[in-house]
């Protein structure tokens, strides 16, 4: 095996010279690599906030992070007689996180989105360590490459099992898009309840995004689309966009050119299927 | 051969239901024996050739899992051997499939049990003088870790070990299992029932990658096998067209990606007349209707659906035409969650949690809002020093933790397995908490300001596995006293604890009356083959539900 550890140990004298030098120049995907397939049930070792008033949006975002002197608003907390309340709260951002790429994978979406909305947040998540890594790097490249045009300050990225931990970022209503580009498909019926669109996961989407906010997805998969345009479509809370709106969406051009499968998928002459939902006000209770 | 204890409770009126094993008994309040009712042996012979029960858990359209945990000792069976001689042992286990869940309808007119391993739920008659008519057995798709029943007792909500919630009618109704719910309905209607997300058999008899998908010329010719082998399958599965659904009727409400743990109804009472939604009561806890300005004649109570899961979750969902619609979530638990306890009188605002952490949690519900965390470790850990060996059996679950566990470990690890809360004579709220392996019951008091103020610790001559409520100042408690180091004590698990007043006998505290129910000295059933380690195994698994942090 002295091939593949050699290969590790380019892989790890790369990126640990990305980190060092001031880098101004694009990670390079080779020195990232990592099987497509990660299991969203096994624990993994993951780091997530208990709740979104504990997240820490700081370190993504430095630049719209607003320097306060004192934070009342939790202060309601009761000492209790066994036990002082803990909460320190992290620092605040003067924006939230409002568009989301569920696996976004190397973060070509994100980096095709950011410039042509440099007023929303818009956050990467991605299950894979290195993966994760690597977005990671291009945007702190891409942020220093366009230093003076401070571009690419509203794309962050954060590794995280989304169809767990969703609620744990992202609060009620936060969120106006979600993107789902090419996802795993999961081809074997016994994986089916891997995937990432499903009527129960669906609920958790519809809780994050307020009403009127929209689900993006695409896929090379023909059966994969029909699965998600069913589920999205069977669930009370989301409506499907029509072909016209759809095409004059400018997100859905981005989609469909700047993700690397995208790319891929041009390479190969598949195909590329779209569908957009929109989150439904929930009805009276 | 081993005495099992008693492991379940549950109080209907003067009626007490007691799972020992696979069985039920039931007694009258002053324990004398009323019935049994015995798993049917008969199904475990059965379920070896394919009837119609066995067929109604494994979705036959699916391929066989690979590598599934051989838990399910039945299913191991009529696989024939997987594992070699570990899935022998674990035959000899699951022979009777213990009762794991107990539920008496608040009508009390019905009883419902889960049996573990073969994800069955069972559906009894109770004619309200002890005596159980079987009903219905009905197995899910996957394993019930929890039950709940909605406030008009017709429907049962059933939380899995897969993260989903399902809803089935108490009573089945009468049109016979030939007409299934279909497979594939994803009914666009915004009917109570939510679309099941299975795609149907037809979806499986096409592979769903095509050429287009597939690019490495492995994959291509995977995919070229994948086709002739459906297409081999599909002869087969028109003949028998039976689906993956079970044949009773059934509805996905919703799913966490997370095992669930427990799962409780709560209904807010609210006015129709004001604009905000007040909450009948206010915040105090005590009834003032001439201080409320508002007339609140039309009042409407809505139900909501509360569920725990292994992920530190504990997630508000809107009751059941709308149980898509989830209200919130109570975040803050920093280890899994295993029980919820909604505050009884008139408090139904105040909901407590516990799990593998060492609080307990008070929320707000509604709203989402942390009111207070309660410490139970440093009690569990007082409990534990009193406590002369120390436990000897850390047996098989605990280990892999690392950390020292039981006796002498400096570090408690606290597993709530009941939060049982009361109102008292008096407006006194009485929360009951017992944690695995830890001989005590832990007794706190939920204040007016909805702080959790601990009361006292009573101690037990063993773990208890449930604890129930005779009436005020009356537990009763089922105390494995054979796996928790009595030695031969085993005849009488079940104890009834009588708070006594300071003044009368001296001090306040609890006195310990340990009954024997009259069909004791008969009970051949309740013995099992089954080592210590193994009945350990079964009756406890809360610990279990911790995630190993410490490993690579």
């Amino acid at each position: 095996m002295g091939g593949a550890k050699n290969k590790r140990q380019k892989r790890e004298d790369y990126r640990a010279a990305m980190r060092e030098e001031g880098v101004t120049e694009l990670p390079r995907k080779k020195f990232y690599r990592q099987r497509a397939h990660a299991n969203p049930f096994s624990d993994h070792q993951l780091v997530y906030p208990p709740s979104p008033d504990q997240m820490d949006w700081s370190s993504l975002y430095p630049d719209y992070v607003v320097e306060e002197a004192k934070d009342n608003e939790m202060a309601g907390l009761d000492a209790t007689p066994e036990r002082a309340p803990m909460t320190t709260k992290p620092k605040r951002l003067s924006k939230e996180v409002e568009v989301a790429d569920i696996g976004c994978g190397f973060g070509g979406l994100l980096v095709g989105l950011a410039p042509t909305m440099p007023d929303t947040l818009i956050l990467g998540l991605e299950i894979r360590v290195s993966v994760t890594e690597f977005v990671e790097d291009r945007i702190k490249a891409l942020r220093a490459k366009h230093h003076e045009a401070k571009l690419y300050r509203n794309v962050g990225v954060l590794r995280a099992n989304t169809m767990k931990f969703l609620p744990n970022f992202f609060r009620k209503g936060q969120l106006t898009k979600i993107f789902i580009c090419f996802p795993d498909p999961h081809f074997k019926a016994r994986k089916h309840k891997q995937r990432i669109v499903s009527t129960t996961l669906n609920s958790e989407y519809a809780y994050v995004m307020r009403p009127g906010g929209i689900v993006y997805t695409i896929t090379d998969v023909p059966d994969l689309h029909e699965w998600m345009v069913q589920h999205f479509e069977a669930h009370p809370s989301f409506e499907r966009i029509s072909e016209g709106e759809q095409e004059a969406d400018p997100c859905v051009e981005i989609m469909r050119t700047e993700t690397e499968e995208s790319k891929k998928v041009e390479r190969h002459k598949g195909q590329k299927l779209v569908a957009l939902f929109r989150r439904l006000e929930d009805p009276a209770w | 051969m081993m005495a099992i204890p008693y492991h379940l409770l549950e109080v209907c009126g003067s009626i007490i239901f007691a799972a020992r094993g696979s069985d039920i008994h039931s007694f009258t309040s002053t324990f004398e024996h009323i019935s049994t009712w015995e798993y049917p042996v008969k199904q475990r012979e059965a379920s070896c050739a394919p009837s119609p029960a066995a067929q109604e858990s494994p979705a036959p359209e699916e391929p066989p899992a690979k590598r599934r945990k051989v838990q399910d000792g039945q299913e191991s069976t009529s696989k024939g051997q997987v594992n070699g001689p570990k899935a022998t042992q674990e035959k000899v286990v699951n022979e009777r499939p213990f009762i794991q869940g107990l539920y008496v309808t608040t009508d009390g007119h019905h009883l419902v049990a889960i049996t573990g391993s073969d994800k069955t739920i069972w559906v009894f008659e109770h004619d309200g003088a002890g005596n159980l008519k079987q009903l219905s057995q009905r197995t899910m798709p996957k394993r019930p870790c929890a039950l709940a029943l909605t406030a008009d007792n017709r429907t049962i909500l059933s939380a899995d070990k897969f993260g989903d919630v399902y809803a089935l009618p108490l009573i089945p109704s009468n049109s016979p299992s030939t007409s299934p719910l279909p497979p594939q309905n994803f009914n666009r209607s915004r009917s109570s029932l939510t679309p099941t997300p299975s795609p149907g058999p037809a979806a499986a008899l096409k592979p769903q990658a095509n050429e287009l998908t597939v690019h490495t010329k492995r994959n291509l010719i995977a995919l070229e096998n994948q086709k002739k082998s459906l297409s081999r399958k599909s002869a087969e599965q028109q003949s028998q067209s039976s689906g993956a659904t079970p044949s009773f009727e059934h509805a996905l409400l919703l799913g966490h990606v997370s095992m669930l743990t427990a799962i409780c109804v709560a209904t807010l009472t609210t006015t129709t007349t004001t604009t905000s939604s007040s909450i009948s009561l206010s915040n105090d806890g005590q009834q003032q209707p001439q201080q409320q300005p508002e007339t609140r004649t039309p009042t409407t109570a809505k139900e909501y659906i509360l569920t725990a899961d292994r992920d530190e979750h504990i997630r508000v969902s809107r009751g059941m035409p709308q149980s898509h619609v989830i209200e919130g979530f109570c975040l803050g638990h920093d280890e899994f969650v295993s029980r919820l306890c909604v505050a009884p009188g008139g408090r139904e605002r105040v909901l407590i949690s516990g799990g593998g952490d060492d609080d307990l949690f008070v929320w707000d519900w509604p709203a989402g809002r942390l009111l207070c965390r309660a410490g139970l470790a440093g009690h569990v850990k007082d409990a534990m020093v009193l406590v002369p060996s120390g436990g000897d059996g850390d047996g098989g679950d605990g280990n892999g933790n690392g950390d020292g566990q039981g006796a002498g470990g400096k570090q408690v690890k606290v597993a709530v397995t009941k939060l049982l809360a009361s109102r008292w004579t008096g407006c006194e709220t009485v929360v009951f908490v017992a944690c695995e392996r830890v001989p005590a019951i832990f007794c706190y008091n939920l204040l007016d300001d909805n702080t959790l103020r601990h009361r006292e610790t009573v101690g037990l001559p063993g773990n208890p596995l449930d604890v129930e409520l005779l009436g005020a100042g009356r537990l009763l408690v089922a105390v494995d006293s054979v796996t928790s180091g009595e030695g031969s004590s085993a005849a009488s698990s079940l104890m009834v604890l009588d708070q006594q007043q300071a003044g009368s006998e001296g001090e306040a505290g609890w006195r310990h009356t340990p009954v024997v129910p009259t069909n004791e000295s008969a009970g051949g059933a309740a013995d099992i083959n089954l080592s210590t380690e193994e009945l350990q195994k079964i009756l406890y698994t809360t610990e279990s539900l911790r995630k190993m942090t410490d490993s690579d």
